[in-house]
């Protein structure tokens, strides 16, 4: 009887040891992420020049795609727009899960921070900004839970919470070499 | 099942889920949005 349980749970480890490693294998190299899975550099699309667009249209947008420059890889992101300036989030950044899921903050984090979004099929170099106090977090926060919490009533206080506890990382996407927060 | 057998399953489970995975996207999505589901639950 333990022989077949032992074996039962190794193919289910095997399951899940597969998918992932398949999946993971599978994107890391393609133009853009899949829906969860990191993608390697985007390469199609324009790439912006000239002032910034007014960011308003993106809350239209549920995800835009986001590659970090070092170490190259991309993924899809919820994004923000918030007093003229963009914003994406990284939650779960205190669980061990999230950890792992979102590594690419720490790297944005401790690196340089440069990275492109692709939006609407648009390319645009920007500089990854965390911002974690400051006026701006009121209206990121308002803006992020009717986006994304419909609006319910005590969604900003827990998003606010979640940002000031640390749970939640935002990262302005600043023009690359001028960041454009006030922190 | 003998140890060979099992051996076998697992290598003919292995080959049939990765070609799944890589050919039908619909299947590779439908995994990923269950993934999501189970990271955005378990990962408070």
């Amino acid at each position: 009887m333990l022989r077949i349980v032992l074996q039962v749970i190794g193919i289910v480890v095997l399951f899940g040891a597969v998918t992932i490693i398949t999946l993971k294998i599978d994107n890391m190299d393609e133009d853009g992420p899949s829906i969860l899975f990191p993608g390697g550099e985007l390469v199609t699309g324009e790439l912006h020049s000239g002032p910034d667009p007014d960011w308003r249209f993106t809350d239209d947008i549920p995800v835009i795609e986001l590659q970090l420059d070092n170490p190259m890889s991309s993924r899809r992101i919820f994004i923000m727009e918030s007093d003229g300036k963009v914003y994406v989030p990284s939650g779960y950044m205190q669980s061990f899960l999230g950890r792992l899921w979102k590594d690419w903050a720490f790297q944005a984090a401790e690196g340089d921070g440069l990275a492109v979004a692709r939006i609407n099929g648009i390319r645009y170099e920007r500089q990854l900004i965390r911002i974690s106090e400051g006026e701006s977090i009121d209206g990121i926060a308002r803006k992020m839970a009717t986006k994304y919490s419909g609006g319910a009533p005590d969604a900003v206080a827990n998003i606010k919470k979640s940002i000031s506890d640390g749970d939640t990382w935002i990262f302005e996407l600043a023009p690359r070499g001028g960041a454009t927060n006030e922190n | 099942m003998k140890t060979k057998s099992y051996l076998i399953l697992c290598a003919v489970i292995t080959i049939v889920w990765v070609a799944t995975l890589t050919l039908v996207p619909a299947v590779s999505d439908t995994v990923e949005q269950l993934m999501i589901g189970f990271l955005s639950t378990y990962a408070q």
